[in-house]
């Protein structure tokens, strides 16, 4: 665990949305220091008229989280301390978020081989766009630009994530994927999927990859290159 | 932040000669063109392999340009 934990919440009001923000804080981090908690208004919220133009207030609560946890982890000190390549995709990130016009909290956080930045906020779906084309373009931009300033050393992959798109977006293809396999394999046929970006096209792959009587392809070219599920041998 | 200055911030942290990197702004049939310039020896680093690079740098300038009317093109120059 490095940096902040941070969580967004939403309520009728503002003493409502923090209130639930800090038990979930607690949820994740017992024995939180409360005096130690910060607290972004995002949003107001509107009262409405009739339930007409109603928008829920929302906060978001952060926590230091070597503050957060009084003993943890006691055999990686260093790991609450953000590495550069860490800062640097979290200031790329919002750079690109701001760039695009998209206001959000970005935490990073990371392990030996990634460096996961998260984007919270309202209305993500600029910054995901279509497919996730937007925020794979993201993440290949950060990984480009970091590996130029940090070389092969102390090299680490960089995931961008907004709102939990990647988790959900994983459960679809898996399920998709798994389909696709069925399909194939009732009709004794290959089943071509539809076209994905390459970061999709891993998952499916990755999925289907021990999946008896079944090997996956790409076949096509960019923008619409696409996953084949085949029978083995066939 | 303008579409053509994210993409100035973005193209200056690819290449070897940041200062090199300018973004020129024109019309042609109603679309808004973002022509790059780079140093010769960048043109590879804002490119990248199959295009790679140019394809996300354009996503974002499209992204960025989402509550624009005008359509946002990106050209690579010399």
């Amino acid at each position: 665990m490095t940096g902040e934990v941070e969580v967004e919440a939403t309520g009728e009001t503002v003493g409502e949305a923090k209130w639930i923000a800090l038990r979930e804080l607690e949820r994740r981090s017992p024995g939180l220091d409360k005096a130690a908690v910060q607290f972004e208004v995002v949003s107001e919220g509107e009262r409405g008229l009739l339930g007409v133009g109603y928008a829920p207030a929302r906060v978001i609560a952060s926590v230091e989280a070597a503050e957060a946890v009084l003993s943890e982890d006691p055999a990686h000190p260093e790991s609450h301390t953000e590495g550069s390549l860490a800062a640097e995709a979290r200031d790329l990130v919002g750079l690109i978020a701001r760039g695009i016009g998209v206001p959000c909290a970005v935490r990073v956080s990371e392990d030996e081989a990634t460096v996961l930045v998260e984007c919270t906020g309202r209305e993500l779906g600029s910054l995901i766009g279509k497919h996730g084309q937007t925020i794979d373009a993201v993440q290949y931009l950060v990984n480009a630009i970091v590996a130029r300033s940090h070389g092969d050393e102390g090299r680490k992959d960089v995931v961008v994530d907004a709102a939990g798109y990647r988790e959900r977006r994983r459960v679809t293809l898996e399920a998709l994927a798994l389909q696709a396999a069925e399909r194939a394999l009732a009709e004794r046929s290959a089943v071509a999927l539809e076209s994905m970006t390459a970061v999709e096209r891993k998952v499916v792959h990755l999925r289907l990859k021990e999946h008896p009587g079944i090997v996956t392809t790409s076949e096509g070219t960019e923008p619409n290159r696409h996953v084949v599920v085949a029978l083995a041998g066939a | 932040m303008a579409p053509a200055e994210l993409l100035t911030e973005l193209a200056r942290r690819l290449v070897d000669e940041p200062e090199a990197v300018r973004v020129e702004q024109t019309v042609r049939d109603d679309d808004i063109v973002l022509r790059l310039h780079v140093a010769p020896a960048d043109i590879g680093k804002v490119i990248g392999r199959k295009g790679r690079i140019a394809r996300a740098l354009r996503a974002l300038v499209r992204a960025s340009a989402g509550r624009m009317r005008q359509r946002v093109l990106l050209e690579i120059v010399e």
